[in-house]
């Protein structure tokens, strides 16, 4: 299989380091809560592994928000969150109170809009950086658990090989809000990110 | 006589923090939720301003920028989009936006943003 080598690697960290950190940025200004956000993680997976890949970072019942981005480098971006912190969100962003059950009409909203603003602000980075147009559907929020949410993004990339993981976790200070930013990349696509990636690595030294 | 400005999103999160911000400013506020009903709210309201975001549910912010610019050569549009890409925004501003922002918006910058898109208008 495919393997990134350690500068790739090391490079592919550093862009999405600005990229989720834009996106972590965002999500403290709509918020005002400090947000600590983990190191980004990067692995290439055989698709058919790459729910195994995806169940070991979340579990159980979350609430995704799944935008599709296409252009030179396309493929799936998803924000999760598990169902409490999406209802705190709520609740910060609202000053409704969060119910313990269920995420209502008013907690969809804001998680897709909230989802919306991140996964653009952090792919959008990307794509300033690497001089490349990319292009957003809109955002589609789903309460499910993690397996069917795996199940639609396969579906809609039936005939690929492997796919390119990258997830960063993130927490909102002060609060139980926790969360995941995750990339899903085709190989063809994850190509072309390595070469603008070098070319982008190139322009910084 | 108060400026009335027009809210197209998709999202009733970002109107309802936006439409928050312009009142607080003095501004009359209309909204819509996706851009078909956008383009039909501009010519009842007669909006001064549109606030326009860019991907929405059914026409996309861009082809509502190309049609309110077809229908009204005079419109006065600010792109109010999550999205940061440069090309983007210098796509909006080729396609006649006098403005964009990005979310999430700051109410400082939106009323500069604003009152510089309002300059000249009695």
């Amino acid at each position: 299989m495919k393997e990134l080598t350690a500068v790739q690697q090391d490079a592919l960290v550093e862009l999405l380091n600005i990229g989720f950190g834009r996106a972590a940025a965002s999500l403290s200004q709509l918020t005002g809560h400090r947000v600590l956000l983990e190191v980004p993680q990067v692995t290439l997976h055989d698709v058919a592994d790459v729910g195994e890949a995806l169940e070991r970072v979340v579990q159980g019942h979350v609430a995704s928000v799944h935008q599709i981005f296409t252009g030179p480098v396309a493929g799936d971006a998803l924000l999760i969150l598990d169902e409490s912190g999406a209802a705190i969100l709520k609740e910060l962003l609202t000053n409704e109170p969060a119910l313990p059950l269920a995420i209502d009409a008013s907690a969809r909203e804001v998680i897709t809009e909230v989802g919306n603003i991140l996964l653009n602000a952090c792919l959008g980075t990307f794509g300033n950086l690497l001089k490349v147009q990319v292009s957003f559907s809109v955002p589609h929020l789903s309460i499910e658990n993690v397996g069917a949410i795996l199940e639609s993004l396969l579906v809609a990339h039936q005939g690929i090989r492997y796919a390119l993981v990258v997830h960063a976790g993130f927490r909102l200070r002060d609060t139980q809000v926790t969360g995941y930013m995750m990339i899903v990349l085709s190989v063809a696509s994850l190509d072309r990110l390595i070469r603008a990636v070098e070319d982008w690595e190139h322009t910084q030294y | 006589m108060k400026a009335k400005i027009l809210l197209v999103d998709d999202s009733a999160l970002a109107r309802r923090a936006v439409r928050q911000m312009l009142e607080s400013a003095g501004y009359d506020v209309a909204e819509a939720e996706d851009g078909m009903i956008g383009l039909e709210r501009y010519f009842l309201e007669k909006p001064d301003l549109v606030l326009l975001d860019l991907v929405m549910k059914g026409m996309n912010g861009l082809d509502v920028l190309t049609k309110l610019q077809q229908l009204d050569a005079t419109v006065r549009v600010i792109v109010v989009s999550a999205d940061v890409q440069d090309s983007s925004r210098e796509m909006a501003v080729a396609a006649g936006a006098s403005g964009f922002l990005n979310k999430p918006v700051d109410r400082a910058g939106l009323l500069a943003a604003v009152a510089k898109a309002l300059e000249g208008i009695a």
